[in-house]
């Protein structure tokens, strides 16, 4: 059973500080929440590149290809149309239908991944929002979260109290 | 901030002046050797490093008109660049008299046929006199507001204030309209009318997108190249500036696609007897294989390795990119007028690479000379502290 740790900071210096030190310590998988981009979080946190960008290029080049195969294979091949004498296989006439599938894949992409990369679908609810002061995290608290073992939270708890968080809950059965 | 003038450049400077004054030389001995060929270069090499001018300047003023913050460290050598435009007035003395051997229109007597008829009709636009006014006309705009914008510029670095930068952005963004349409205009009047049955409203937006990329290209180089010298800008950009640089390469990499292949689309798809030929011109003999490198290195190469970051944020990877597509910006504008020259296909010539390095060369020694004894950053631009800390996230 996993229990999330949340602790409220009211300096940035702090907050990384205790991500710092228990990220040092291990056992949590950590992230900051801020009304505002943190300058070094990424570092602190040790995140590494997002894959996203990869998975909008494939599912963009993904796209352009079968656009480009849909256009071929119903006017060209199947069904070959005469439009003004044009050749049925029309290359340059096939590029705008192309670049919009790249397009609309790439984007339907990056909303589906977004989505299960980082939301965690189909999970609707994020477990921060049971403790009602994280309210505070999009107007001018800093807050720090910890996903921890259950029989780990309250260690974590104590920890971040003597790291200088002004307060700490505990969200149980946080899966 | 404080910064010591530039001083540096001097062996650039004589450099390029010497090699610059040594390819004009043999280009005007190449055109008593073989007028045509002499005359279609130096018109490649004119267009391409005028259009670098411009394109900073059209750059310059865009970055007035959004009120960009974070360009200001790098804002001055936008500024110096188009001060080479007035030696660009002088240099378009050789396509005045060589006009008999670039434009038909300029002698409609010795033409014939539908060649004739064309001429015949556009002749209240396309006659000497009109064409003289109109480049006159370009070059005054072009030149006025170069000039205002790097002297309000360098006098606000000693009066300070932010009176100087409200002017700067006012005249950037109004100047904006204009120096489009002339920018437009200049390629018609001397690019298109090559071919005076040829017209394609869009093909000015072609030439000027193409020298935009240009720009932003030499800037990269640039920043690349003064990285070690802390009296220049390179030394005080940091990686996101370079990465800021290397997004907007990208995106005029692929904004010269997207016209090119509008422009090549419609006439296509419209299959109209005066517009078509130009490009059964070009996709006949060996022009075709220049077309098919245009596609690959103007656009797929460069826009693949322009989507890595480990390019965008390295400024030496960047200044490499750029440097190559300096050299495919030259090979677009070769294929954009040598055709009308020589239908068999590309035929490379000395007088290319003189007349390249002749203009390249004078106009690089002209801007040196223009930024010698002057501040490389505007140090008491309001908004300078804000540029040296940017960070886009």
């Amino acid at each position: 059973m996993k229990a999330l740790v949340l602790g409220e900071f009211g300096e940035q210096a702090a907050l990384l500080d205790a991500a710092r030190s228990l990220r040092a310590r291990g056992g949590a998988r950590l992230d900051l929440h801020s009304p505002y981009p943190l300058e070094g979080a990424d570092e602190v946190l040790g995140l590494k590149p997002s894959t996203v960008p990869l998975v909008v290029l494939v599912a963009g080049v993904i796209g352009a290809i079968s656009g480009y195969l849909l256009q071929w294979y119903t006017v060209g091949y199947d069904w070959p149309l005469n439009v003004g004498n044009r050749p049925p296989h029309s290359p340059a006439a096939f590029i705008p239908v192309t670049f919009e599938l790249g397009v609309l894949f790439a984007a339907l992409a990056i909303f589906f991944g977004l989505l299960a990369a980082w939301f965690g679908f189909p999970r609707v609810h994020h477990p921060v929002f049971e403790v009602e002061a994280f309210r505070s995290a999009t107007i001018d608290g800093l807050w720090l979260s910890a996903e921890v073992e259950g029989k780990d939270a309250e260690g974590i708890a104590a920890e971040l109290r003597r790291l200088g968080a002004r307060q700490v809950s505990i969200v149980p059965e946080a899966t | 901030m404080t910064l010591s003038p530039y001083q540096g450049g001097r062996r650039l400077l004589s450099i390029s002046a010497a090699v610059g004054a040594a390819g004009l030389a043999l280009t005007a001995l190449g055109s008593a050797l073989d007028p045509r060929r002499a005359v279609y270069a130096y018109l490649v090499a004119f267009v391409y490093w005028l259009g670098i001018a411009l394109g900073a300047l059209i750059l310059l003023g865009s970055l007035h008109a959004s009120s960009a913050k974070w360009s200001v460290v790098l804002r001055r050598f936008l500024e110096h660049v188009p001060a080479v435009l007035p030696l660009f007035a002088v240099l378009f003395v050789p396509i005045v008299l060589g006009r008999h051997q670039l434009f038909p229109w300029a002698d409609p007597g010795a033409l014939e046929g539908e060649l004739r008829e064309a001429v015949a009709h556009k002749a209240r636009y396309l006659n000497v006199p009109f064409f003289v006014a109109r480049a006159a006309f370009y070059f005054v705009c072009w030149i006025a507001v170069a000039h205002f914008l790097r002297a309000w510029s360098l006098r606000q670095d000693a009066a300070g204030g932010v009176t100087l930068t409200r002017w700067q952005r006012r005249l950037g963004a109004g100047s904006l309209p204009l120096l489009g349409l002339t920018a437009s205009f200049a390629a018609f009047d001397w690019i298109m009318s090559i071919d005076p049955r040829f017209y394609s409203t869009i093909f000015g937006v072609y030439w000027w997108a193409g020298s935009f990329m240009g720009a932003f290209a030499v800037t990269n180089v640039a920043a690349f190249a003064t990285r070690g010298d802390p009296s220049q800008f390179g030394a005080h950009m940091n990686l996101d500036h370079f990465h800021a640089l290397g997004k907007y390469l990208l995106a005029f990499v692929a904004f010269w696609a997207y016209i090119a292949f509008s422009q090549f689309m419609l006439i296509w798809i419209a299959n109209v007897p005066e517009e078509v030929p130009w490009y059964i011109l070009r996709i006949n003999g060996g022009w075709l294989w220049v077309g098919v490198f245009l596609v690959l290195f103007h656009f797929l190469v460069p826009f693949f390795a322009l989507l890595q970051r480990a390019v965008t944020r390295s400024p030496r990877r960047l200044a490499l990119v750029s440097v190559g597509l300096l050299v495919v910006h030259w090979v677009d504008l070769y294929w954009l007028i040598m055709p009308h020259l020589d239908a068999r296909g590309p035929r490379l010539s000395p007088w290319d690479l003189t007349a390249f390095v002749g203009v390249g060369g004078v106009a690089v020694a002209f801007t040196v000379w223009r930024m010698r004894g002057t501040l490389a950053i505007p140090v008491r631009d309001p908004y300078l502290e804000v540029s040296l800390r940017y960070l886009p996230r």
